[in-house]
């Protein structure tokens, strides 16, 4: 399947560290792929240099044929990557309706002159912006709190609100940074089940950080994991449950001879 | 019922600190004379001191008595904070009256503080009997105050009151007339209409002296409906925000003045040619200062506002602005007939129309969106393909064109300006109306205009206090309502998050939306 974001030797440093380290990376369009690795791994920079909040210092990130590198945030997210934050970032006095609005900020056109005229074709625009947000909340199932301030949401809302927000410019890939962080496990499940919907009906390729093992196991067709920076393992979750070195990598050195607890409760 | 207590304990001793200071700068005897003017009752004697602190005992009472459902705690609520803010007083009336007894020079401290006050404090009695009445009063008053309050909110004549107004509103809404005017898709343009129609027929009715006043108070909405543009909405405190203004009204100064360029063009040319200038000059200080945030952001702007004024008193300019002379014999708009203090008041409602407009169909558009996520979360605001550098920037320009649209009216008002006129404290007035009227409102920077602007004017009374009164309402309305006089909806939900008016909201919009 063709690509739609590929990564080559992307190298990342902070002084003397090497957060992320020649990582080779290939996401197949309209897959659902993701990223592990135990905490400090540099799963959240290597999120952070394709969403050109860092400037990679060595590689190349190619996302459906154009370059990423030396770009700035914005205009990686108005060429179709958007993102959520592993703790949520919403705009909290903001209501959930204006964090949507906010969201299509890209997919809208009119410039403060057309704003002040306030001409047919803005009002048009707005009018249909309106409608689209609506639609969104209902597709999270937040219709009706709409006019809701965002910080006054229960948790599991917001979670799903910013996804709505990332939605909202129509992006073609989505970055997940750990989306069930902190639910109980019938919101996992629901969240799981809500990702592979964003898959399936909108055609959306999804990439996403994860620690729950049963999250990453149950939905990706990919598995990449990351280890002090560096790529260890990459394949299927069958494939990856049974890597020496990511058992490794999780329970320490020695753990994999023997031991298959790791592989035993990700398969649970 | 103990989160009670320490409310009124609090409330109790913010009005009794005030209070002292209030008496401690003689506040206690103008105030008595405003009081004794209002009722005919003579100057400061006794009656009308105690009637003033009465008064502020009875407010107090109110406040500490709001959320009280029976008459007695009321009281008894009311009563409590009137003695800890009594006690208070009466602690330093005390203090102070025996010294004055003792013979101790109090003004050589406190230069109000001269006999006769001291006397009038004292109501002319020994200091413990003075102290007493004052804590006495307070109690009482503060009691009274309570249930006062309490009967105000008392459900039967509020109901009957409403359903008096509702039944009324029935049965105007149902006659043929109001039906039509409802029902013909303009009458809220008609309505609008009317409203202008009074904006401009009440300029000619006022003296001269009151037409001059609101001139003065439009060239500050102006200047607060530019500033909230960039502090209110796109969350950039801008503490240099004069440099516009000063630029706005120089260039109009010079393009139109006789001295010292020879120029004499028609305002209406240096109008437009003042906005933009000054909107090019705050682009030009937002390139520098876009990677800045809060407390950074606010010493820069304030050096520029600095540089700006002393630029313009410096030697370097003086063939070109004239240094500290400034400029005299400014030109001003032709008005046909109709005398200029009317014509200016005409002017400045314009203009301020303008901007209000200009300002609502920014904020509701994407643009403004933008500008509010911004200032909630930059970071997150670049993941969703803001472009934060055109949009501060943005931010910055508009506001300071609306600076220079302010000082191009303000230059051809004035006739003659000065360095002097563009000082730090314009900043400040201007940052303190958008607080104190409502971050982010237009409404709000309208009444924050008045109340900093022209009431100062209209009080002229209370000339020597001003500053004085402009920093102690800064201090109470924190207190009292952080929010501002009128707030916008987005503020008033982020600070009184768990009020009813939220659900209310939410189920009109849903219902409109359905």
């Amino acid at each position: 399947m063709k690509p739609i974001l590929e990564t080559r030797r992307l190298t990342k440093f902070f002084g003397g560290l090497t957060a992320v380290n020649q990582v080779d990376l290939i996401i197949p369009e309209n897959s659902i792929a993701s990223v592990i690795g135990p905490n400090g791994a540099g799963k959240t920079t290597f999120f952070n240099c394709i969403t050109g909040f860092y400037q990679p210092d060595d590689g190349e990130m190619i996302f459906e044929d154009r370059s990423l590198v030396g770009l700035t945030p914005n205009a990686i997210a108005t060429m179709g990557i958007t993102r959520t934050y592993q703790n949520i970032r919403l705009f909290t006095n903001m209501t959930a309706m204006e964090n949507i609005l906010v969201g299509q900020h890209p997919r809208l056109k009119a410039s403060w002159i057309e704003a002040i005229l306030h001409n047919p074709r803005e009002k048009r625009e707005e009018e249909t912006a309106v409608v689209e947000a609506l639609r969104l909340l209902r597709f999270v199932s937040l219709g009706g709190l709409g006019d809701q301030l965002a910080r006054n949401l229960p948790y599991g809302a917001q979670r799903r609100l910013e996804i709505a927000r990332a939605l909202a410019s129509r992006p073609r890939l989505l970055l997940l940074d750990e989306p069930t962080a902190g639910m109980n496990a019938r919101e996992t499940s629901e969240m799981t089940i809500f990702i592979r919907r964003l898959r399936d009906e909108l055609g959306i390729t999804i990439l996403l950080i994860e620690h729950d093992m049963r999250v990453v196991m149950g939905i990706s067709e990919q598995v990449t994991v990351l280890d002090y920076g560096v790529k260890i393992a990459e394949g299927t979750p069958g494939q990856i449950q049974r890597d020496e070195r990511v058992i490794e990598a999780y329970l320490g050195h020695g753990a994999a001879s023997g031991l298959n607890i790791s592989a035993d409760t990700a398969a649970a | 019922m103990k989160v009670g207590l320490q409310n009124n304990l609090r409330l109790g001793i913010v009005f009794g600190i005030v209070m002292i200071f209030l008496m401690l700068i003689g506040f206690n005897l103008i105030a008595a004379n405003l009081i004794g003017s209002f009722f005919n009752t003579g100057d400061a004697d006794v009656l009308n001191m105690l009637l003033f602190i009465g008064l502020v005992g009875l407010w107090l009472g109110a406040t500490a008595a709001k959320q009280d459902n029976l008459w007695l705690s009321a009281a008894i609520n009311g009563a409590i904070a009137g003695a800890v803010c009594g006690l208070g007083l009466a602690g330093m009336v005390l203090l102070l009256g025996s010294l004055f007894e003792a013979g101790v020079t109090l003004s050589t401290y406190l230069a109000q503080l001269v006999p006769s006050t001291m006397k009038a404090i004292l109501f002319g009695a020994a200091a413990w009997q003075a102290a007493l009445v004052n804590w006495v009063i307070f109690a009482l008053a503060g009691a009274l105050g309570g249930i006062l309050s309490y009967l105000l909110r008392l459900e039967g004549w509020r109901k009957r009151l409403s359903s008096i107004w509702v039944r009324q509103r029935a049965s105007t809404s149902q006659q043929p007339i109001i039906q039509a005017i409802r029902s013909y898709p303009r009458s809220r343009m008609i309505i609008y209409g009317l409203g202008l129609v009074v904006l401009f027929i009440l300029p000619l009715g006022l003296s001269q002296y009151r037409n001059y006043i609101i001139i003065l108070t439009g060239i500050y909405v102006l200047l607060g409906l530019g500033l909230n543009i960039v502090v209110g909405l796109a969350g950039l405190l801008d503490l240099g925000y004069v440099a516009f203004f000063a630029i706005g009204a120089y260039t109009a100064a010079l393009l139109t003045a006789p001295q010292p360029h020879h120029l004499q063009w028609s305002f209406w040319v240096a109008l437009p040619i003042a906005v933009v200038l000054a909107s090019l000059a705050g682009v030009a200080l937002g390139v520098p200062v876009l990677r800045m945030r809060g407390d950074y952001l606010a010493i820069v702007t304030l050096g520029f506002g600095e540089i700006i004024r002393i630029l313009l008193k410096s030697d370097l300019l003086t063939s070109f602005t004239r240094g500290p002379q400034g400029v005299n014999t400014i030109g001003g708009p032709d008005f046909h007939g109709l005398s200029s203090g009317v014509g200016f008041v005409y002017l400045i409602f314009l203009s301020i129309l303008l901007i209000i407009l200009v300002t609502t169909r920014l904020q509701n558009s994407r643009i403004g969106r933008a500008w509010v996520a911004m200032r909630e979360d930059e970071t997150v605001a670049r993941a969703m393909g803001i472009d934060v550098v055109k949009h501060k920037l943005l931010a910055f320009a508009i506001g300071a064109a609306f600076a220079g649209l302010a000082g191009a009216l303000f230059a051809s008002q004035n006739r003659s300006i000065g360095p002097e006129d563009f000082a730090l404290m314009v900043s400040i007035n201007v940052v303190a109306l958008i607080i104190v009227g409502g971050m982010g409102s237009i409404p709000g920077v309208i009444a924050g205009a008045f109340v900093l602007k022209g009431l100062p004017e209209i009080l002229r009374q209370l000339q020597d206090y001003r500053i004085l009164t402009f920093g102690a309402l800064l201090v109470v309305m924190m207190l009292i309502r952080p929010e501002g006089l009128i707030p916008s909806r987005r503020r008033r939900l982020e600070i009184h998050e768990d009020e009813p008016e939220l659900t209310e909201g939410t189920t009109a919009v849903e219902g409109g939306k359905a």
